[in-house]
């Protein structure tokens, strides 16, 4: 395996890439976790992202530059799965996806778990402008301005919102 | 919660997430045990809601070997690109070959028009020398035929006509 990292690095044009993957990685996997709640899918989707920005690497060697990059990217791609997904549920039934996000996720505190469940639908039901704000801001490493970043709002919005959203998510959550 | 405490619910909800108190609020916590059991309530909730709003976005995190799987990914992908310019080339050969070949058979082909038959030379060859007509030849002959037409009163032989004398009437005269 390492025998691979070091050929793909070896290759000058796109020197660098498996360092910035290793930067990026946990982050990404997490923003398009948060939106699609499951790690199959996320992981897809993180490897998406990382393969576009590989196209385009040449334009961004800088580590700041690939960081912001990447998290818009991942974002939209895990927008656009979920879209999917509500497309499929339209004709699957509820129990099959609840099912899924437990058998993949592996076992937890059964209490918890229901909690989690529950904390997951009451963010689906938030307004758009919250939930994203919200998911993104759930990640770790994403300060306000890295969410504003990558939606195109100020910091300070992204606060706001915030705040609201947990409001919100403090009232219904009993 | 009393009805009459329902005013205090969004202070309430600040409280349990900021812990910053409002002054009003500030002075009916003491006095009201609802609305304290209530922000008792909120917090201890806040605090569920707390740790479970990171695990949202943290699952289990990417598998072991995914960066050496995107860059597994990222070779292949490279190597595709690679190996396009090449086709690019051999597409640019082909049609290049394909415009050489129909520049060589039109040339030939014009060269071969050019060569004239025997036959159809002698008759360029009278059609160059053949003379166009006059422009009196061309003209319109009825100019010349009403020009040489006599006039009124004018005969064919160019002799004067001879109008018939007035003869008188006799008949009166023997009367």
């Amino acid at each position: 395996m390492s025998a691979l990292i070091a050929r793909a690095e070896a290759h000058s044009p796109e020197a660098g890439f498996g360092e910035r993957i290793a930067e990026n990685q946990r982050r990404v996997f997490q923003i398009a976790f948060s939106i699609l709640g499951n790690s199959a899918d996320a992981e897809d989707v993180a490897q998406e992202a990382f393969l576009r920005a590989y196209q385009k690497f040449r334009s961004l060697r800088e580590a700041e530059k690939f960081r912001a990059w990447v998290n818009r990217i991942v974002f939209r791609l895990a927008l656009n799965r979920k879209r999917g997904y509500r497309r499929r549920l339209a004709r699957d039934t509820a129990w099959q996806i609840s099912e899924t996000r437990t058998m993949v996720d592996g076992a937890r505190d059964a209490e918890k778990q229901v909690m989690l469940d529950r904390l997951h639908r009451e963010i689906e039901r938030l307004p758009e402008k919250l939930r994203s704000v919200l998911q993104l801001s759930l990640v770790e490493e994403m300060g306000a301005a890295d969410v504003g970043a990558v939606l195109g709002i100020p910091a300070g919005t992204v606060r706001s919102r915030v705040h609201t959203a947990r409001k919100l998510l403090l009232e219904v959550m009993k | 919660m009393t009805k009459a405490c329902q005013k205090w619910r969004g202070d309430l909800l600040e409280v349990a997430l900021t812990g910053a108190t409002a002054k009003g609020l500030e002075e009916h916590l003491p006095a009201c045990a609802n609305c304290s059991e209530e922000l008792s309530e909120l917090r201890a909730r806040k605090a569920r809601l707390d740790a479970l709003l990171p695990l949202v976005a943290q699952g289990t995190g990417p598998s072991a070997d995914f960066r050496a799987r995107v860059l597994a990914a990222a070779e292949a992908a490279s190597e595709g690109k690679r190996a396009r310019p090449w086709r690019l080339w051999t597409l640019a050969g082909v049609t290049a070959v394909i415009l050489a070949a129909l520049v060589i058979g039109a040339t030939s082909y014009r060269r071969r028009a050019r060569t004239v038959p025997a036959d159809e030379l002698a008759a360029a060859q009278i059609l160059t020398e053949w003379r166009a007509p006059s422009d009196v030849l061309l003209a319109n002959p009825g100019q010349e035929i009403l020009r040489q037409m006599p006039r009124l009163g004018e005969s064919y032989l160019h002799v004067p006509v001879k109008m018939p004398v007035k003869m008188p009437l006799k008949m009166n005269e023997e009367e």
